[in-house]
């Protein structure tokens, strides 16, 4: 096949021989084993080279054709995703709905189907109800990528926040992290959750306890009251947007009484006694869950979690890809 | 119709063959003779290996989603269901459009079974289009045949509504039905609050949804000094809160949905929404707590929950799917595998014969001389495997489709006729 001729950078080919993922789509981090996450880091290096140099642009997924499908709104997670699609060659296709003009499944299904019957290898989908990239992974003829299904799993915004970690204290291992305020309607929380523990770390959550499922102990998280005991304890914190609009009952007062609470400003931060690194998956209430000085501070890898954040999803989308053209051929 | 049914081991706990083989002779629908042999000449014999009787099993909750829904089911699909799974027996519940709360409603859905061999029992909803708000016009209702009164999944939100329906069906003996479920601690849950809900990002039902509106219930039904069917009791604290009332002289009564027995939480792992329930499966405890109640009588009956639905309303997202499965044709089987460990043969045949048909006052029969024949007939130990083809049913939402089942019911006798299923 005419594909096939494409040079790829050597050490990438090697790469693929070696080896694979268990898994043929990414539904969410608890389907992934510890080498799956290794080998999506490894990976992420080598494309983390490739998009630090002049030419950004390598040939991998020529002839794959990518459709990211968001039923519901994203500004950064889709950009990323579509930066990485065509910084490995793909064709890329978008649909966004709302939401609210996308009734019953049925029509999730038919969509779907309509955007695979015009030959499309990859299907990276972003939609509101929990567990509809693995309905979709059963029901359609696409390697999935999950980028977000309601409260369940954000696999790779998990997979990134560790990959920032693991890049600033070379290894994720022993390390203790605490993913501080919406657990219970968080799906970045459940896939960091999962992602840190395959790879060895201690994950505390922290927050209102209106906040917090019931249940969260039982994987394995304990959960701490008191904001400064949570930063006292952790090595990172992985603080998370409030979303007010995700919130169906009032869960506390106001966010004014939110950020007297579990804001973290730069006083709180330097009565510590040690210097932890501050995390946050964007988009930031400034004022809120962090205040500017701390957002903007050497402290903060947020930005790097963004730069990562291409080189990982290349890191998948190459992965799974190698999947497509072997069933294909 | 005239029948002769040999050596058959007769299941009647309150009845003077009960454990006993025995033949049976039935003419014009009455039960002729009860002896250890009769010999008839010109009559039509059954005969069966291991063959074994029972009166008509009575399944007491059961949607056939007629009128309204009939592409899911209808009156005669779901009785052709109900007596593959040998029940004689249902009580329909009103969710059907239009709702069944009045009495042009009711006699459709009895005018509409009455030639059927199954007997079709309609219980009325409890308020005005299930509102929860207005009483319906019970009076008139039960003098249509309105066996009961509910609003089933659609529980009793507003205290005073069921106080009210509590007194007012006091001065006929109607019988008042309630799923508890506190609808805003239920508020939008999906599956089980419990590890798996948290694992999955789906919302939970807590088992205190339940909880809190049965302590509520069994005040209400204590104060007003009224009668209470407790419908789908899931929580291993439900049963020892029954227990408790039960206990106090409070005239309380409880079903469980088998599902709810047999199957837990852990099925859901993969959003499979084929178990998807309302109330949602539990754990184990709860399960072991369940059976635990049905053995010492807390829990009254074991019904289906018979709940058909079309394939667009299961293969969805989880949160979009309905709740519900199909349930009458494999009740009997999975009873058996399940429960045959835990309840006798007589305690099975009160959970799904005798209590339902006492609670809803319908005829009570036995297996004796002169006695209507409303009969079911089976074999408890035969293992078979259920198969598609075997769902009479329209839907086919059901997560047993392969499994192996143990038990299984040969042919009804009901209104003068007599089937092999």
């Amino acid at each position: 096949m005419e594909r096939n001729k494409w040079k790829r950078p050597s050490n990438i080919d090697k790469f693929r021989k070696m080896n694979e993922l268990s898994v043929e789509h990414l539904l969410g981090i608890k389907y992934l084993t510890a080498e799956d996450i290794s080998l999506i880091f490894k990976m992420a290096d080598n494309f983390k080279k490739i998009i630090n140099q002049p030419i950004k642009k390598v040939p991998s997924l020529r002839d794959i054709t990518v459709a990211n499908l968001f039923f519901e709104n994203s500004t950064r997670t889709k950009l990323s995703f579509e930066l990485a699609e065509k910084r490995l060659s793909a064709d890329v296709v978008n649909f966004s709905s709302a939401a609210s003009s996308v009734k019953k499944g049925e029509t999730l299904i038919d969509t779907v189907n309509n955007i695979i019957a015009m030959k499309v290898d990859m299907v990276v989908v972003r939609h509101p109800n929990p567990g509809a990239s693995v309905f979709l992974s059963r029901n359609i003829d696409a390697k999935i990528v999950n980028a977000g299904d309601g409260t369940h799993e954000h696999p790779t915004q998990a997979l990134l926040d560790a990959y920032s970690i693991r890049e600033k204290y070379g290894e994720v291992k022993g390390k203790k992290v605490v993913i501080i305020g919406d657990i219970l309607h968080s799906r970045v929380a459940l896939s960091n959750i999962y992602c840190l523990q395959k790879l060895g770390a201690e994950v505390s959550v922290c927050g209102p306890s209106t906040l917090m499922p019931k249940y969260i102990s039982t994987l394995g998280v304990k959960h701490i009251n008191n904001l400064k005991d949570a930063l006292n304890w952790c090595d990172i914190a992985n603080v998370l947007r409030i979303q007010l609009e995700r919130q169906d009952v009032k869960y506390f007062p106001s966010l004014r009484e939110y950020a007297m609470v579990f804001g973290i400003n730069k006083e709180i931060l330097s009565g510590l006694n040690k210097e932890i690194t501050i995390m946050h998956p964007g988009p930031i209430n400034r004022g809120v869950e962090l205040t500017s000085d701390v957002a903007d501070s050497g402290q903060a890898i947020i930005l790097n979690q963004v730069e990562n954040g291409v080189a990982i999803r290349m890191a998948v989308l190459y992965l799974l890809a190698g999947k497509v053209k072997k069933n294909g051929e | 119709m005239n029948i002769l049914i040999k050596s058959a081991r007769v299941i009647d706990p309150n009845g003077k063959h009960h454990n006993k083989i025995r033949d049976i002779l039935i003419k014009n629908g009455i039960i002729k003779k009860v002896a250890a042999k009769i010999k008839e000449a010109k009559v039509k014999i059954y005969e069966a290996k291991n063959l074994h009787i029972s009166i008509g099993w009575m399944d007491m909750h059961a949607n056939f989603r007629d009128p309204g829904f009939e592409y899911k089911e209808d009156i005669n699909s779901g009785c052709r269901a109900a007596a593959k799974g040998g029940f004689t027996g249902v009580l329909l519940m009103p969710k059907n459009n239009p709702i069944t709360d009045n009495n042009a409603q009711v006699e459709y859905i009895h005018s509409k079974g009455k030639e059927n061999i199954v007997s079709v029992h309609a219980a009325g909803s409890l308020t005005k289009a299930m509102q929860g708000k207005d009483m319906v016009e019970m009076y008139d209702m039960k003098n249509a045949g309105a066996t009961a009164f509910t609003d089933d999944k659609n529980s009793v939100q507003q205290n005073d509504v069921l106080k009210s329906a509590l007194l007012y069906a006091k001065d006929f003996d109607g019988l008042i039905m309630n799923y508890p479920n506190d609808s805003s601690i239920a508020n939008g849950g999906q599956i089980h609050e419990g590890t798996i809900s948290t694992a999955l990002g789906l919302k939970g039902i807590p088992a205190m949804a339940e909880e809190i509106m049965i302590d509520r219930d069994i005040s209400l039904c204590q104060y007003t000094d009224s009668k209470l069917h407790l419908s789908y009791i899931s929580t291993k604290n439900s049963v020892s809160k029954i227990k408790k009332a039960k206990k106090q002289g409070i005239n309380i009564s409880a079903d469980v949905a088998l599902h709810n027995i047999i199957l837990t939480d852990e099925q859901i792992t993969h959003f499979d929404t084929r178990y998807k329930v309302l109330p949602p499966l539990r754990s184990q405890s709860d399960c072991t707590a369940l059976i635990k109640g049905l053995k010492e009588g807390t829990i009254d009956v074991i019904c289906t929950d018979h709940s058909p639905e079309d394939e667009e309303n299961k293969k969805t997202e989880f949160d979009n799917a309905a709740f519900g499965i199909i349930g009458l044709e494999t009740a009997f089987g999975l009873i058996g595998k399940h429960l045959s460990k835990h309840l006798s043969l007589a305690e099975i045949i009160e959970k799904i014969a005798i209590n339902p048909r006492k609670l809803l006052q319908l005829e009570s029969t036995k297996i004796e001389e002169g006695d209507t024949a409303n009969l079911t007939l089976f074999n408890p130990d035969i293992e078979w495997e259920f198969q598609k083809a075997d769902i009479q049913s329209k839907s086919v939402n059901t997560p047993f489709i392969g499994e192996k089942l143990k038990g299984k019911a040969l042919a009804i006798c009901n209104k003068g006729k007599f089937l092999e299923v």
